[in-house]
């Protein structure tokens, strides 16, 4: 998905100045190339801004936790457990 | 010999991942701005023990720390791994921040490795040893690495502030990995875990384990946490209890989550809290635990949010075959992951979320590293 993917992608090549350029694929060489000058810029300074260079160094996630004592929550997962529906499961992976 | 040109990188962020990743690729690396405006500016303790560990397992690295910690240059030398290594991780992350790229250099070292890692094996912020015993290892074998000379065993256990915990980890050196098609999150079948008290009543680890299932039981019968009660030197220096735990499904995946509580310490000075705070209840530790893997396995990915990170890495450094794998919700570090890749790997995944499962799809060429003996010019 290019949205995804330039989310990921697209904005940290600024950031990073590395030595060895040229990882960079075509495609989005030419998105940069078309882009006015100015808003380029501008999008770079507002990730440097928006992105702490020093944050913690973390592997763990820690979203909000959900009521999982709830009737609905549980009934919402049920099928990715054996003792749910199997044809649910399964459909999960087509 | 020549000149070494440097790949300048910004701030302390992913130094795990940046130190492991130019190691693998040769790649000497300057490392500035590290909390330059902070009031402690600089490398913390647990940054610096990581470059020691780095310099224990490889020969002919060359480390440069400035005067005030908050430039670093390091230039890669050869991974040589080898046996009864002893590494002090210090207080001030848990054995778990060291793992990750412990495990992912060693298998490209010389000689297999093994080494006794000290320090705090239970912690909140890093995923616990307990959790690399039973979810990360398994992920391993995924990826061709063989079982034999895989190991983790945790002799003492310690928590926060004062530690005192002791493993020691065998990792197997391989000649390449095997890319994966990974894809199947399956329907979970079983639900293990184990509990641990140090220097408390072993009462909180009963505790736990009945909220726990409280949560599961209206899901599956098939839940077993075992307890680990510690006394004596094997308890380590500090009181505190937590939980792991691991959702085992039909295709073979380990979904994790572990947690731990103990005192911190203070803010200055070495003075402790144990006063001031109080420890979460072993019954609401217990019921986040599991509520946290119910949430984990909501997901729907091959593996939880805290091992996307290590999964990425283990696709990009397969041969040069396509590895596609499912994950969940991109994690924060996980997306840092992607970047780290693309920078020293220049390798891109392709990254398609799935609607219908709410999952996100990764492709990937690898980027065929071999383990050889390399000659550095």
């Amino acid at each position: 998905h290019r949205n995804l993917m330039h989310v990921i992608y697209g904005t940290t090549a600024a950031v990073s100045t590395s030595v060895n350029e040229g990882q960079e694929d075509a495609d989005s060489e030419e998105e940069e190339f078309f882009k006015p000058k100015g808003e380029g810029r501008k999008n770079v300074r507002e990730d440097l801004a928006a992105e702490d260079i020093n944050r913690e160094d973390c592997s763990k996630f820690v979203g909000s936790l959900k009521k999982w004592e709830d009737e609905e929550a549980v009934e919402s997962i049920r099928d990715r457990f054996v003792t749910g529906d199997w044809s649910k499961g399964a459909f999960r992976n087509q | 010999m020549g000149k070494t040109t440097y790949k300048r990188l910004p701030g302390s962020q992913s130094l795990r991942q940046r130190l492991l990743l130019a190691s693998l690729s040769s790649t000497a690396i300057i490392v500035e701005d590290i909390r330059s405006d902070s009031t402690w500016p600089g490398l913390l303790p647990h940054e610096v023990s990581l470059l020691r560990l780095f310099e224990k397992v490889c020969d002919d690295c060359v480390v440069e720390i400035n005067e005030t910690g908050t430039k670093l240059k390091y230039k890669p030398g050869i991974i040589v791994g080898g046996r009864n290594l002893v590494h002090d991780c210090g207080l001030s992350r848990s054995i778990g921040y060291f793992l990750e790229p412990l495990i992912v250099l060693a298998l490209f070292a010389k000689k297999p490795l093994s080494i006794r890692l000290k320090g705090i094996t239970n912690d909140p912020k890093d995923p616990s040893v307990d959790t690399f015993r039973s979810a990360t290892l398994p992920m391993l074998k995924r990826f061709g690495i063989p079982t034999e000379g895989l190991d983790l065993k945790i002799e003492n256990r310690g928590v926060a502030p004062f530690g005192g915990g002791e493993i020691l980890l065998s990792i197997p050196i391989v000649q390449c990995l095997t890319a994966v098609t990974w894809m199947d999150e399956g329907m979970v079948k079983r639900i293990r875990g184990v509990t641990f008290s140090t220097r408390v009543s072993v009462q909180l680890e009963n505790t736990m384990i009945h909220s726990a299932r409280g949560i599961f039981n209206r899901l599956l019968p098939d839940v077993h946490i075992f307890t680990d009660h510690r006394v004596g030197p094997q308890a380590g220096k500090s009181p505190g209890y937590g939980i792991s735990l691991v959702a085992e499904t039909t295709s073979g995946c380990f979904i994790s989550t572990d947690t731990t509580v103990s005192y911190r310490r203070g803010e200055e000075g070495g003075e402790m809290e144990e006063e001031k705070t109080e420890l979460v209840p072993a019954e609401d530790v217990g019921q986040q635990s599991a509520s946290a893997l119910l949430g984990e396995i909501e997901q729907g990915g091959v593996v939880d949010s805290a091992h996307q990170g290590l999964l990425f890495l283990l696709c990009a450094l397969c041969p040069q075959d396509v590895s596609k794998v499912r994950v969940g919700k991109l994690s924060p570090y996980g997306i840092e992951t992607l970047r780290n890749i693309r920078d020293f790997l220049g390798v891109k995944f392709i990254i398609k979320p799935d609607p219908s499962t709410e999952t996100v799809i990764l492709k990937c060429v690898g980027c065929g590293l071999k383990n050889l003996f390399r000659k550095i010019s």
